[in-house]
């Protein structure tokens, strides 16, 4: 069986750590609870061609408090920026992030606009989004509470990884 | 005392491996149980591999192999990590340590230290989304009316859509006319201030200009020089806590640059100051940089005018910090602001005191080390090379740790006290007024207060004034310079350079107007007046038999403008102006700083059939890069290049000259030199195959009439 490490970037409270957690053991949690440092689970993922097991590295959301490690991403073979698209801001700061993380790494990135089941909230107009959607190879509207798109998004990047 | 004793004082809850080869360990030291769970591997037998049981371990044991490869004693750390074991989560950071040539590794248990790290984070990162949150509505709210308000050619209180807007945006908003007179305010705003415990005596609107007044010496500043601004405004309110309110204050200005009214925008922020409340560290100390706050220094402020001991206020703002976060994002400004405040903490005595006082301001009280009443001549010199230290190290480059290098500028104003004054406001007006006034050079500057920039201050607002009027009165005049083809002597095409007629007589140089307009934004309308007057010349010359090109100069400010193209193509179809007469010069120093906005507007005209020039070359760092895939016709060499030319040095000197020519000549770039003032110059440039030129050899910028007649003798001449 092949092991594929993915990094989970993205700013503070985006639900880094949440869609994990929906998506490893099903469970969701109202509370936001920061995350420290790195914390990395495993799942085991069906595709058509064979078992891949996802190595996801939770990585501590980017802020002032805690910079951009590239270090986290050697040997990743792909990255997910998740947003909040209750709060504009973190949009930016995802962008921010990509253009790291394209210094360091040419693999995959998908875009997880994530807290869909709370109504949209920030300002960016559907052809700004357009434009932002082409620096990834794919675009998830997320939901960690109610688990809309979660599978999905780690299932679509296990095939491209096995493809 | 022994290992097993610290272990059950809980202070060594840690593994040691010593490493003995490449992947061959053995356990030295382990506390508690956790290990085995950990790294079954390690289960009975002292000597080991590693087994991939633990992912983010055995990544750090590449950095660590690194290390012990290089066996000289030093120590390097993994980072914290959690790792889920059968019944809780461990946090966990391993270090790599050479010492006496032995290589070890330790995982040490973090749990306390994690809850304790993750305790203070949670308050912090609460409070960064909650004002991240209203930050973002507050400044999308406000953008968005600044743009209706713009938009609009009706007056303002017949003008439907923002009225709408403003009923129905949470966005406490008013809108001042430019006595500050109120014109609009919406209910939100009455809102804020609206609170059934106390009676307010002003109307909301005064209220919010009083609180601004009081609790902002750089008010008067920021109005009279129609500067925007954000930032923070406290509502002592007894006996409730208060509201801290966050508030934009945004000049509007027509087309003509001249403010019309003045938006200020309000937002009740009290929720994100009460969640920064819970931890003490950040109600005094800036989140960012750990340097005391703006409230903070200001209650040592007033406590250092209380002793009465003479000392300097240094009022301290980033140059070209906007652009740093315009080319790589809000994070790598951060960092930046960061690394900066320890570069300038350092510099700081221990008595004396650094606060950031704003997005990219910093203050500092320096102190004197002496305790006569007055302020000498010493002690300014002793101010300027402190000023000196920091600005030196703030323009050293800046290494980030995504690999990336920027560089900033600092830009510094001192007020004295008590020689300025003995008020606090004051002391933080005056230097205010002085850090603006070392922002006008181009270069990291110190400005100190004094009647002089007061002076200069109040002569540029009434210079401001009479550039407005200049348009409206035309005082503009455009002259042009020929340019002429060397190798025939004719005039091929000229320059359009501006000139102002000032009503008391004297002509004003371009050199002293530009600039101000570029920084006002008069540039704006005084540019878009040339692209027409250009234009009616071009008809003017083509309908006497005179098809000659004409060059205007762009600025960067008129580049960033988003409806010059739109402007220009209107224009030449306006005047019935074949495009291939007109052409663009930009300064390198426009393609730099505004490459890819640049690069469209650039393709954009050149489709039209413009032609473009870069102007001042040589001086502004372009690189190869940019002239390669920028849509470009020639290039012009600085006259400071030509100036070299003399007799005496024409060979080392001339070398630049060359290596211009001979690399526009590689890009299939045509040459232009400025500035050519004598015969030596015309020759040499002639002999190296730069064969079109401008200068006061040939004719100095020239009214239009004249620049007719200095054709007409061409064509007789033929």
């Amino acid at each position: 069986m092949i092991q594929k490490k993915i990094c989970l970037l993205g700013a503070t409270g985006v639900g880094k750590t949440s869609l994990v957690k929906q998506y490893v053991e099903g469970i969701f949690s109202e509370k936001y609870l920061t995350s420290i440092g790195v914390k990395i689970d495993k799942k085991q993922v069906e595709t058509e061609n064979q078992t891949v097991q996802l190595m996801i590295w939770d990585i501590e959301g980017i802020d002032r408090y805690c910079g951009f490690q590239a270090k986290y991403l050697r040997g990743a073979s792909a990255f997910i920026i998740v947003t909040d698209h209750t709060r504009s801001q973190s949009l930016v700061e995802g962008l921010d992030i990509l253009k790291m993380v394209k210094e360091v790494a040419d693999i995959p990135g998908v875009l997880a606009v994530n807290k869909v089941d709370l109504p949209a909230s920030w300002h960016w107009s559907e052809t700004e989004l357009a434009e932002i959607k082409q620096g990834f190879v794919q675009f998830f509207n997320t939901s960690a509470k109610t688990g809309d798109g979660v599978e999905p998004m780690f299932t679509h990047i296990a095939k491209v990884l096995t493809a | 005392m022994d290992a097993s004793l610290l272990a059950a004082l809980g202070f060594l809850d840690c593994i040691v491996f010593q490493r003995l080869s490449p992947n061959e360990f053995e356990v030295l030291y382990k506390a508690g149980n956790w290990l085995d769970e950990l790294l079954p591997e390690t289960v009975g037998s002292k000597i080991f591999s590693f087994e991939h049981n633990s992912a983010y371990l055995e990544d750090f044991l590449i950095d660590a192999e690194n290390l012990w490869l290089v066996n000289k004693n030093g120590r390097i750390d993994s980072g914290m990590w959690s790792e889920q074991l059968s019944n809780q989560v461990i946090r966990l950071e391993a270090s790599a340590v050479v010492a006496d040539k032995k290589n070890y590794l330790i995982v040490n248990k973090l749990n306390a230290k994690y809850k304790q790290k993750q305790e203070t984070l949670q308050i912090a990162r609460e409070s960064l989304l909650t004002a991240d949150k209203i930050s973002a509505q507050h400044d999308y709210l406000h953008s968005r009316l600044e743009e209706l308000l713009s938009e609009t050619e009706r007056a303002f209180p017949a003008n439907q859509p923002v009225t709408q807007a403003l009923a129905q945006t949470d966005l406490g908003v008013a809108i001042f006319d430019t006595d500050l007179l109120l014109l609009n305010s919406n209910p939100a705003l009455r809102s804020i201030f609206d609170d059934t415990n106390i009676k307010t005596n002003l109307p909301a609107d005064k209220l919010l200009l009083e609180l601004f007044r009081n609790q902002y010496p750089e008010c008067e500043r920021i109005f009279s020089t129609a500067s925007s601004w954000i930032g923070e405004i406290f509502w002592l309110n007894p006996p409730l806590q208060g509201k801290w309110l966050k508030l934009s204050i945004q000049p509007i200005k027509n087309d003509a640059q001249e403010v019309q009214n003045w938006l200020f925008s309000a937002s009740d922020v009290t929720q994100v100051k009460y969640l920064l409340k819970r931890n003490e560290k950040l109600t005094h100390f800036d989140a960012l940089t750990n340097l005391p706050n703006r409230q903070y220094f200001w209650q040592n402020l007033e406590k250092k005018i209380q002793q009465n001991r003479p000392f300097y206020l240094l009022y301290l703002d980033i140059k070209q910090f906007k652009r740093i976060n315009e080319i790589h994002g809000h994070l790598i400004g951060d960092e930046v602001i960061r690394e900066l405040s320890i570069r300038l903490n350092n510099l700081v005595n221990a008595d004396d005191m650094i606060a950031k006082i704003g997005g990219t301001e910093f203050a500092v009280i320096l102190e004197l080390k002496h305790s006569h009443a007055q302020i000498s001549s010493m002690d300014q010199d002793y101010a300027v090379t402190f000023a000196e230290k920091l600005i030196g190290t703030s323009c050293l480059p800046f290494y980030l740790s995504s690999g990336l290098k920027c560089e900033v500028g600092l830009n510094v104003g001192v007020a004295a006290f008590p020689k300025d004054s003995s008020s606090a406001e004051d002391l933080m007006k005056y230097a205010d007024l002085a850090v603006y006034a070392a922002k006008k050079k181009s270069i990291s500057s110190i400005s100190f207060y004094s009647k002089e920039l007061v002076d200069a201050s109040r002569k540029r607002i009434e210079m401001e004034d009479a550039l407005r009027n200049a348009l409206q009165n035309q005082e503009f005049e455009l002259y042009l310079q020929p340019i002429l083809n060397l190798s025939n002597g004719q005039i091929i095409k000229a320059e359009a350079l501006i000139r102002w007629h000032h009503p008391d007589g004297h002509m004003v140089s371009p050199d002293e107007f530009i600039p101000l307009s570029e920084q006002t934004g008069l540039i704006i309308p005084i540019g878009k007046w040339v692209i027409k007057e250009a234009c009616a010349i071009l008809k003017r010359l083509t309908s006497q038999g005179e098809p000659i090109k004409l060059s205007i100069n762009l600025s960067p400010r008129q580049v960033g403008d988003r409806q010059l193209f739109e402007f220009i193509s209107d224009t030449l179809i306006e005047s019935q102006v074949n495009p291939q007469q007109l052409e663009i010069e930009l300064t390198e120093g426009v393609l730099i700083d505004n490459y890819d906005r640049v690069h469209f507007l650039l393709a954009e005209v050149r489709k039209l059939g413009i032609s473009i020039s870069i102007d001042d070359f040589g001086t502004g760092y372009s690189s190869l890069a940019y002239l390669q895939k920028l849509p470009i016709d020639q290039l012009k060499i600085d006259r400071s290049f030509v100036n070299e030319i003399n007799e005496n040095s024409q060979d080392s000197d001339g070398a630049i000259i060359l290596a211009v020519i001979a690399m526009a000549h590689n890009l299939k770039l045509e040459v232009i030199a400025e500035g050519v003032e004598t015969e030596l110059q015309r020759d040499f440039l002639k002999q190296h195959n730069c064969n079109i030129a401008q200068g006061y050899l040939f004719s100095r910028p020239l009214p239009y009439d004249e620049f007719c007649e200095l054709l007409a003798a061409q064509k007789a001449k033929k």
